[in-house]
């Protein structure tokens, strides 16, 4: 009976679940990510993503499989600057499928996600927002699961939601020389695991430093810096 | 040919009470005299022509409304719009009366009784009183609906039967004329019709004379028939005045109701609507409704109207509201795919739509290419559009988040930050008055952050975006 009550509240989960609808992955191009993620990102669902500060590499992680574009809307709620459209084309991203909104209030962006999730037409969104209450989350995934969209949601805190959100995954993510290091606190249908590296280096060469570059290839990383035309204080 | 008349004595009072259930005595009032009044103010002895005063004194919470011409004849107009569906030549005989050419449309509608059913529904819809009568001749029907006949008439005998016997008083004639052929004892119009007219002309004017030709004369009337309007545009008085936009949804989904049906029979679509409110004591206020694809159900365009209501302060009162559409198009039915696994509720469009009209039009966009090598100018962001024209991008590496406005830093970057590529000068813009000229480097700051730093000239440095 205990059993059934803990599997009831989805405390507990077994083995041939991984093979349901509910787990089905799609790859997210980062071959160390995918090992670690047993397939890549959820096909449906809400994945929380904490990124601690902008800038590190948390959206180069999502444009590989943002890329592999189908025919429905990719929506972008309340990005925290602007959004570069040259950049999102570089990334191979279809600015015709593109969406950007704005909302004034957390409530108008979150009933904007709901209701872009909702219409069917959104396979993508990409929703920054401070925080999330379980019953918003709760909406938001199911809305994305029975829709058929994946939905990111990231936040500037260097850790994920203390609270056990009924969501696909939880992760957070923190810089490294060439890439992430992700740290997956949660993700439905395996357990817990430690730490994934995600190289970056191999796409995004020009963005990773340079340390385990041979010398030879070019001009030393540290005379690239010394050649900058900096003035003497 | 057959006519049919239709005679709506209380027009305006009707359609305003239609909106509300209003079971207190309420009349019209012209001029200090009562023209118009509903089934409670009868029951208290207020007749037509009543004076305000007395009217008053039989009923002490009696509700009393101007008359208006002008609101009486748009919604003349706006019952011509709705029965042209069922009869193709009709006149309009402001202030209250309709004058239906029926025999074209018998062999249509097979028979005078299926088509009168299919008149009568509209008028049932709106609740409006009315009278109606069948004749040969456009003014023989007019007199009949007038006197309150309610009779369909087939026979051109059974009508000049009615007329025969109908009382001077009833026939339409000017009070003067009435008098007059009172006085020589005639008291119904078949006793002028018997007289002859030239005697008639002689005695009582030519206006009698042309009276009673017109009664014989089946041809239609030479005023232009009625046409109906491209674009739809109706206005409703409110009974009560609204305070809250929310409110607005049942007179708004009366005007829709009829908006359904002015476009639905031509095969048209409206990609807006402009929602008038009327306020009272204020200038009246526009509001756009949008749907980029086109939509012509009352249903869909309640929904959007409601989003974009809830976000309205109303400033007044509000009195009447007016509804007219903005770029009418073909309806073309949006293809679906016939294997949807993916339920496909709402398309691209309507999804933008309904997000438009909640959050505003400025706060949906999409990102649109240019042209150019300022970064801040490289794109813009405006408002989705069904056909997306690429672009060609740059192919130096930009960062995904761009500010606005360039942040200051503090000092320049020291030892502590990663130069990872640059300089890339960008000098651009003296034509235009934004020139600018930047020194750009992506680097890496001690927190890990790929920045996009630029240097001035004047080698002040600033924080322009980040590789996210």
């Amino acid at each position: 009976m205990a059993l059934l009550q803990l599997e009831k509240e989805r405390l507990v989960w077994r083995a041939r679940q991984l093979t349901g609808p509910d787990h089905r992955r799609q790859s997210s191009f980062y071959p160390t990510l995918d090992a670690h993620l047993q397939g890549g990102w959820p096909q449906t669902g809400l994945v929380e993503l904490a990124y601690g500060s902008a800038g590190i590499g948390e959206l180069r992680l999502l444009f590989p499989l943002l890329a592999q574009a189908e025919s429905r809307l990719q929506v972008w709620i309340n990005p925290p600057a602007e959004l570069n459209g040259q950049a999102l084309a570089q990334h191979g991203i279809d600015l015709s499928q593109t969406l950007l909104i704005r909302c004034q209030n957390p409530q108008q962006a979150l009933w904007s996600a709901e209701q872009s999730l909702n219409s069917g037409c959104c396979s993508h969104l990409i929703l920054w927002a401070p925080g999330l209450t379980a019953p918003q989350a709760k909406r938001l995934q199911v809305s994305a699961k029975g829709n058929q969209a994946l939905m990111f949601w990231l936040h500037p805190q260097a850790e994920p939601s203390t609270s056990a959100l009924p969501i696909s995954a939880r992760l957070s993510l923190a810089p490294l020389a060439t890439g992430l290091r992700l740290k997956i606190h949660k993700y439905q249908g395996q357990w817990p695991q430690s730490f994934c590296q995600v190289d970056m280096h191999e796409l995004w060469p020009s963005l990773a430093i340079p340390t385990h570059l041979p010398t030879h290839h070019g001009p030393a990383p540290s005379s690239n810096i010394a050649a900058l035309p900096f003035k003497p204080r | 040919m057959q006519w049919l008349y239709l005679y709506f004595p209380n027009l305006q009072l009707d359609s305003l009470l239609h909106q509300q259930a209003y079971n207190q005595a309420c009349v019209l009032v012209d001029k200090n005299e009562v023209v118009q009044t509903n089934s409670e103010a009868r029951q208290l002895g207020i007749k037509i022509g009543t004076g305000l005063g007395q009217a008053a004194l039989l009923s002490a919470q009696l509700k009393v409304i101007a008359y208006e011409p002008k609101q009486e004849q748009r919604l003349l107009a706006q019952l011509a719009q709705r029965l042209y569906q069922t009869s193709a030549t009709l006149y309009l005989d402001p202030p209250q009366g309709l004058l239906l050419q029926t025999s074209d449309m018998l062999r249509l509608y097979e028979g005078l009784a299926p088509y009168w059913q299919q008149l009568q529904q509209p008028l049932m819809e709106r609740g409006l009183h009315y009278h109606y009568a069948s004749a040969h001749s456009p003014l023989a029907a007019q007199v009949l609906a007038r006197a309150g006949n309610d009779r369909l008439l087939t026979h051109q005998g059974e009508a000049t039967g009615l007329l025969h016997q109908l009382p001077i008083h009833s026939a339409g004639l000017n009070y003067k004329l009435c008098l007059q052929l009172e006085r020589l004892g005639l008291n119904t119009l078949g006793q002028a019709q018997a007289l002859p007219r030239s005697a008639l002309g002689q005695r009582l004017g030519q206006t009698l004379v042309t009276y009673l030709q017109q009664l014989e004369d089946s041809s239609a009337p030479s005023r232009p028939r009625y046409q109906p309007p491209e674009h739809f545009r109706q206005r409703l008085e409110l009974l009560y005045e609204i305070e809250h936009s929310t409110a607005l949804r049942f007179p708004l989904k009366r005007l829709l109701s009829d908006l359904e049906a002015f476009l639905a029979p031509r095969q048209l679509q409206a990609a807006g609507l402009i929602l008038g409110l009327e306020y009272r004591e204020h200038t009246s206020e526009r509001v756009y409704i949008g749907c980029s694809d086109g939509e012509y159900r009352a249903e869909s365009w309640l929904g959007l109207s409601m989003l974009r209501l809830e976000q309205l302060q109303l400033q007044a009162p509000i009195i009447a509201i007016s509804l007219k559409t903005k770029g009418q198009m073909p309806w073309a039915p949006l293809s679906a795919q016939l294997f949807e696994p993916l339920g496909g509720k709402l398309t691209a469009g309507q999804l933008i739509s309904r997000l438009q009209n909640k959050l505003g039009d400025h706060a949906v966009q999409q990102v649109y290419l240019r042209d150019d090598h300022r970064p801040e100018r490289s794109f813009y962001q405006g408002a989705p559009q069904s056909s997306y024209q690429a672009h060609q991008a740059t192919t130096y590496l930009r960062p995904s988040l761009l500010f606005t406005l360039p942040q200051a830093l503090n000092h320049k970057p020291d030892q502590q930050w990663c130069i990872l590529s640059g300089p890339e000068r960008i000098q651009s813009g003296w034509w235009d008055n934004v020139s600018i000229c930047r020194d750009y480097f992506i680097a890496r700051n001690p927190t890990g952050q790929v920045c996009w730093l630029f240097r001035t000239p004047r080698e002040e440095w600033f924080l322009h975006g980040y590789f996210s």
